[in-house]
């Protein structure tokens, strides 16, 4: 679980951004979603390389958290009940049958697996190994009947449109309810967002299935509209924070005047808090409110309750939205709301991000190049990617993977030059040309230092303007000193990464900030 | 630029000293007066006379001189010493074996006082990025570089110059390994650059050009022929608001769309040359010659077959400007050349060269309009008769440069004309065309004649030589290849009549003997001889022309079946100058080539091809000799694998470019 901790909060969010992709493909016949397609594309890729990497987090609580087979079978079979709501017109309920009974078998196959666990209980301490090997395989097939059994419901979505406008425009809550109720924990947050039957208004529904089928092109506004559908709804965020923009904590396009939002400051201890909500009977902590809700079904039938399980703080949907903005706790940054200047973040997201990256220590670094650090997860696989690749370098130290991006980046600075690797044989002489470079090297990279320690992203302006190359090289080393702030040069798309299967199973980390926010 | 540095000038020197008393006249002139009388004094040779005068004038000429050409590479260090305070242009490239070493100790001479503002280092391959920092370190004024044909030269060589931040000059031609990245270095390094050449470096592209464009903003000579590049880098370079002059031969990858980008930005441009651009067509070219009304020259030869009517009236646009017109191979009626003839009024430079459908006509059409032209080129228009060389003589009375090879049918008749008509007539070319001694004598009367092209004219004989030897005192340049009646008695003319004669061409007179040999070697300007194919010329006219022509730079002795070792001793002996060899086919040994590497210390450029006598061993030890001086060297094939494999790459590492030749009649060598 340890990752767990450790793992970003927005990282969820693309997971089930590109869940959402996935959903959206398999509604292609019906809907023009073709956009998605490349971001669909790389998910299977992605998600196969997070189960090998990760260890699950099945282990501790296999049987509490994950899908017994039962309740499975009894979504299973709920599941069409829901054709009845809809006449049937596009889609094939033999289709679908056979989808399901491919489901049955997988879930068979689970079982096995997990009753094989059962069996050797007692032995893991010798064969810690093979139990891992199990896991992982649950894991990935669990992973596997989830997304099937999304893609499978999102088929009748349309359906289900033409239900509403044809016949009664409420779907059944206590249908609805009593399916997820049912339902394995992880999937069931899934299922809300592609079926937001449990607590969505039918408003709310209406709205998601009109932006499903007007937006089409845009992929952030179907983003938005799931998400709106989904749990966070009612917790009265701006439609605009849920734009990807916000993952990255520098941009601010917006220019709200002072006073007109208001300004909420995390501790610091908040923001580096792995988890924010604990279970209050075995201490457990979690990342976010719905996985707690869903974890405290183990703890007794009281937990169980549609009410329980629902959101708390629905109701708070009706208030009039206050624009929020937050604040860093680092005082003299410019995102701290003491500083002159004050450029508030958007949202929790940003927080954690900036502090992270401004005033934390970059604890993460580069296993290829041993090199670059990081202090954000996300930004260090972002550079994992690349790092190696970069065969074309600036004089300043910057590398680039293409010769114009190169070029265009000398064209923009004054003294900035490609420049050229030393695979010659130097001469005596340039030699200590060389160790001077090396010193500025060190001086610059100490500079570039002090500056992430203090400074905020608007270090930016100091760049690198200064440093020129005397051998017209420097190691890439440099690099980091020179990056630091909100000077990227390379994206911190968070959206690519997915560090855990079941990952894009959540429903993004809102819930939890804005809770935080309100402490 | 005068040639000094011979050692033997520095013996006669040495001499002049001993001899000269010091209350002599020459002490008592201040060195102001002795640079005052150098002033006046032009001729190299004049100049080099006063300088072994006394030291004095040696003094006063180290303060006068701003210019030095270097023709050994032993003199280099004495030379720059002497003149390290003012000299201002160095032209480096006929220095034989200059490397970085080299040329950074020599440069050391003068540290701090260097007012070198032009550095020419065209051929210099054994100079790299360390000579060229050392170069730009040693002299902060530096403001021209002229590295063309530095084949080796890379990015890192590039970088080295780019430290030169004064930089307005820079040739780059032919720097092969140059790639974007050293084309950035140097656009970042010289932002004040004005004239750039980079032809043929193959490795640029439009990214770099693009990048130069956006540094160099000053630039106004602009060399980008045989680049692989798009429209997109035209498109770049419109930017350039100060560019005057743009190359761009032979880019086939421009089209009338990149042309177009020329519009766009300020009417600059005085001359354009996109000859060769195979993808250019007549459409493009109007929309050139319509926005910019200033052009001066245009040179659109052998782009596309014909011209539109709307361009040769657009022409009309630029009749203050124009004055160079090149057209080469197009196809050209004479109503095309008259309305060029009616348009381009200031024209004085015209090129027609195989518009083979020129006629009579047309020429008469165009002289008439254009009366200012001074060069006419109507190389291969073979129908051209009397007729065209009437109209020329009649019109274009300031004509200095006819060029005719390939008309065979114009006459003596024509030239009778011209020789009449044409008083100020420089250079004329006659190659090929079959004309007899009577139009020699009719071209005596252009006294002024500086270059004559004879080639392949087998009706000249020694009478005709003896007419142009009479009258054309001033002939600096005589081809008479394959003239086959040509005798000694002809040369023997020539000798005494055109003293300053440089350059001579007697390929394949076979009746010439030593005889022969003994009239040219009077002639003591003489740097460039052909002697190919002259099978009755022997050792001893090869030695009569070394002792003669001390100055001789380039010499062909192929297939002059006499010429042994003897007379590559005599060459290796006296003629220090020379530069460049061909013995292919002489009966020469070992020994001679070895003397002849070894020991002339300015030959860069040997083509040493079936010299049958000579063994691997031998070949081995005469390139070892001159190890570090050639940059060419033409060799047989199947030496390739029989030179030791050090050797060769010892060869191309000092920047040597071996040619290796596969010609069929191969003997096997001898070897031990």
């Amino acid at each position: 679980m340890d990752f767990k901790l450790r793992r970003p909060p927005e990282a969820s969010s693309k997971s089930s951004s590109s869940m959402m992709n996935r959903i959206s493909n398999n509604l292609k016949p019906d809907l023009p979603f073709v956009p998605f397609d490349s971001t669909n594309l790389s998910y299977g890729a992605r998600q196969e390389l997070s189960i090998s990497e990760f260890s699950p987090p099945v282990v501790t609580q296999p049987h509490g958290l994950y899908a017994p087979d039962k309740e499975t079978k009894a979504k299973n079979q709920v599941e069409p009940s829901s054709e009845v709501n809809s006449p049937g017109m596009s889609w094939d309920p033999r289709l679908m049958l056979s989808n399901l009974s491919f489901l049955e078998q997988k879930i068979h196959q689970v079982q096995d697996i997990v009753r094989t666990i059962i069996s050797q209980e007692g032995q893991f301490f010798d064969r810690a190994n093979e139990l891992a090997a199990q896991q992982q395989l649950v894991t990935a097939d669990l992973t596997y009947i989830i997304i099937q059994l999304i893609s499978t419901a999102g088929t009748l979505l349309p359906n289900i449109k033409n239900a509403l406008l044809s016949t009664t425009p409420v779907v059944q809550p206590n249908n609805a309810l009593a399916i997820s109720a049912n339902e394995p924990t992880n999937s069931n947050q899934k299922q809300q967002n592609i079926l937001p039957m449990e607590v969505a208004k039918s408003s709310e529904y209406d709205e998601l299935i009109k932006d499903l089928n007007g937006c089409g092109s845009e992929g952030d506004e179907l983003i938005k509209c799931l998400n709106n559908s989904g749990t966070e709804v009612s917790e009265s965020i701006p439609m605009e924070d849920h734009d990807i923009k916000d993952y990255d904590d520098g941009v601010d396009g917006e220019n709200l005047p002072p006073g007109s939002y208001e300004v909420l400051q995390l501790e610091k201890e908040e923001i580096l808090a792995p988890h924010t909500h604990f279970c209050l009977i075995c201490g457990k902590g979690f990342k976010r409110d719905a996985n707690l809700r869903m974890h405290m079904r183990g703890h007794g039938d009281e937990y169980k309750t549609p009410a329980a399980l629902a959101k708390p703080s629905k109701e708070a949907s009706s208030e009039p939205a206050i624009i929020r903005r937050y604040s860093c706790p680092f005082v003299g940054c410019k995102r701290n709301k003491e500083h002159k200047k004050f450029q508030p973040l958007k949202t929790i997201l940003c927080v954690k991000n900036h502090y992270k990256r401004s005033h934390c220590d970059k604890s993460y670094t580069c296993s290829r190049c041993k090199t670059k650090k990081f202090s954000v997860i996300a930004d260090l696989k972002t550079h994992e990617k690349h790092c190696g690749r970069d065969k074309w370098i600036c004089s300043c130290g910057t590398t680039f993977s293409r010769k114009d991006k190169l070029f265009g980046h000398v064209a923009l600075f004054q003294g900035h030059a490609p420049a050229i690797p030393m695979d010659d044989t130097k001469v005596s002489g340039t030699s200590d040309q060389a160790q001077a470079s090396e010193a500025t090297n060190a001086m610059v990279g100490n500079m570039g230092y002090s500056f992430t320690g203090n400074a905020s992203d608007d270090a930016l302006s100091l760049n690198i303007k200064g440093i020129e190359d005397g051998q017209g090289y420097f190691s890439p080393m440099n690099f980091d000193a020179c990056n630091f702030g909100g000077l990227d040069e390379f994206p911190r798309s968070v959206f690519e990464v997915s560090e855990s299967p079941f990952s894009f199973l959540s429903t993004g980390s809102c819930s939890f900030i804005q809770r935080n926010g309100e402490n | 630029m005068t040639q000094i540095g011979q050692p033997r000038g520095t013996k006669l020197m040495k001499r002049a000293h001993m001899q000269q008393p010091s209350d002599s006249i020459m002490a008592v002139l201040s060195v102001d007066l002795l640079i005052q009388i150098l002033d006046r004094v032009t001729d190299s040779c004049d100049r080099k006379s006063c300088r072994l005068v006394c030291r004095g004038f040696l003094r006063a000429e180290a303060l006068q001189r701003r210019a030095l050409r270097v023709f050994r590479r032993e003199a280099l260090p004495r030379l720059l010493r002497r003149y390290a305070t003012c000299l201002e242009r160095l032209d480096l490239s006929t220095c034989p074996a200059l490397d970085d070493y080299a040329l950074s100790a020599s440069l050391a001479a003068g540290t701090g006082r260097w007012q070198l503002r032009s550095v020419n280092l065209s051929r210099a391959s054994g100079v790299g990025w360390r000579g060229l920092a050392a170069l730009v370190a040693a002299c902060p004024l530096l403001e021209a570089v002229d590295l063309s044909h530095c084949v080796g030269l890379g990015d890192r060589d590039a970088a080295a110059l780019a430290a030169a931040a004064g930089l307005r000059e820079l040739r780059l031609d032919k720097c092969l390994s140059l790639t974007d990245v050293g084309l950035a270095k140097v656009a970042v390094g010289c932002p004040g650059l004005k004239k750039l050449g980079i032809k043929w470096c193959l490795e640029i592209s439009d990214i770099g050009i693009d990048l130069l464009a956006k540094k160099c903003q000053d630039l106004m000579e602009l060399d980008i022929s045989y680049l692989k590049i798009s429209n997109k880098s035209i498109q770049s370079i419109s930017s350039l608001v100060k560019l005057e002059v743009l190359s761009m031969v032979g880019c086939s990858y421009i089209d009338d769309e990149g042309l177009e980008f020329l519009n766009n930005g300020t009417n600059s441009l005085r001359v354009i040359d996109v000859s060769r651009c195979d993808n250019v067509t007549s459409s493009g070219l109007t929309s050139v010659i319509e926005w910019h009304k200033r052009l001066q020259k245009l040179n659109v030869g052998d782009c596309f077959p014909e011209l539109s009517p709307l361009f040769l009236s657009k022409l009309n646009g630029l009749k203050d400007s124009l004055t160079v017109l090149k057209l080469d191979g197009f196809q050209l009626c004479s109503s095309s050349l008259k309305i060029i003839g009616m348009n381009c009024k200031n024209l004085a430079k015209i090129g027609l060269s195989k518009c083979k459908s020129v006629t009579d006509e047309g020429i008469s059409e165009l002289v008439a309009g254009c009366v200012d032209l001074m060069t006419i080129d109507l190389t291969c228009c073979h129908l051209l008769t009397d007729k065209a060389l009437m109209a020329i003589g009649e019109h274009c009375k300031k004509l200095s440069c006819l060029r005719l090879e390939s008309c065979n049918l114009i006459t003596e008749k024509g030239l009778d004309r011209i020789g009449t008509c044409c008083s100020n007539l420089e250079e004329i070319d006659l190659t090929d065309c079959s004309i007899c001694n009577t139009a020699m004598q009719y071209l005596s009367r252009c006294s002024k004649l500086m270059v004559l092209k004879l080639g392949l004219c087998d009706k000249i004989s020694d009478e005709g030589l003896v007419h142009i030897a009479s009258n054309c005192k001033l002939l600096r340049e005589l081809d008479l290849y394959r003239c086959i009646q040509i005798t000694d008695d002809g040369l023997a003319a020539i000798a005494t009549g055109c003293k300053k004669l440089q350059k001579l061409n007697l390929c394949y007179c076979t009746q010439i003997t030593d005889k022969g040999m003994k009239h040219v070697s009077c002639l003591e300007g003489l740097s460039d001889l052909e002697l190919r194919g002259l099978c009755h010329v022997t050792s001893v006219g090869i030695s009569e022309i070394a002792k003669g022509c001390r100055g001789l730079s380039e010499l062909d002795l192929k297939r002059c079946n006499l010429v042994d070792d003897a007379g590559l001793f005599a060459l290796a002996q006296y003629t220090g100058n020379l530069r460049q060899i061909n013995i292919s086919y002489c009966p020469v040994s070992g020994m001679g080539l070895c003397m002849l590497l070894v020991n002339l210390e300015c030959l860069q450029d040997v083509k040493v091809v079936h010299i049958n006598q000579v063994t691997v061993r031998e070949f081995e030890n005469a390139l070892r000799g001159s190890l570090g001086r050639l940059k060419k060297l033409k060799l047989l094939i199947g030496l390739k694998h029989l030179l030791a494999p050090w050797l060769i790459q010892m060869l191309q590492v000092r920047g040597c470019r071996i040619r290796w030749v596969d010609k069929p009649c191969y003997e096997p060598f001898l070897a031990y």
